[in-house]
């Protein structure tokens, strides 16, 4: 197989990645309506934005 | 000795006779849709025509994996050295067949003395688990469980 270039992410697009990739997921298997699913994708996402922004916040005093 | 059916209870009535719990062809087939979901994911859900639910586990699992790859995260194998390998090897095997996909990709093996490859670690040990996930949900679907 081809060797396959290697993917340069920052912090926050891997944490960006791995929070849409995660609430869609969740959205879909936990909600069988449209407009549940969106919410609760929409929600799921805006926490996870919320708790990562928040633990590296409360993390950055303590960084250097 | 005394027979157990003739023994009258307090209020009268006889213990009902013992059900033995055999798997139905239900079961079974629901046990297949988890172990195929698990394999490839999203196959549980599309033998069972959810087809949105099977192109997001899919694709959520493909892309987590490729990701991860990419970035030079570790995909552990059996040969750990200690008890962290061991839960990351089983993690990463939670992929099916993605985990052979994510073998392929990275030929040139993990690089984690960057924050990239910590990450890619993480994302194909959340690729594992969230695919265990859809199987289990497969598997109750299958089984006339709400899902």
């Amino acid at each position: 197989m081809t060797a396959v270039p290697p993917l340069d992410l920052t912090h926050f697009q891997a944490f960006l990645l791995f929070a849409v990739v995660i609430s869609v997921a969740f959205g879909f298997l936990g909600r069988r309506r449209p407009k549940d699913r969106v919410k609760y994708i929409m929600w799921s996402l805006f926490l996870f934005l919320l708790v990562g922004i928040g633990v590296g916040w409360a993390m950055f005093p303590f960084s250097r | 000795m005394e027979d157990p059916e003739k023994i009258p209870t307090i209020d009268g009535t006889r213990p009902s006779p013992a059900i033995k719990a055999t798997p139905s062809p239900g079961d079974s087939r629901a046990l297949a849709f988890g172990i195929a979901a698990w394999l490839l994911p999203g196959l549980g859900h599309a033998l069972q025509k959810m087809w949105g639910r099977a192109l997001v586990v899919f694709f959520a699992v493909g892309l987590l994996v490729f990701a991860g790859a990419s970035m030079k995260g570790n995909v552990f194998t059996r040969q750990g050295s200690d008890a962290f390998d061991t839960l990351g090897y089983i993690a990463d095997v939670g992929t099916g067949t993605f985990y052979l996909f994510a073998r392929a990709i990275e030929t040139k093996g993990a690089d984690v003395s960057h924050a990239g490859g910590d990450y890619g670690t993480r994302l194909l040990a959340t690729a594992g688990v969230l695919n265990l996930l859809a199987a289990l949900h497969a598997y109750e679907a299958a089984r006339g469980h709400k899902a």
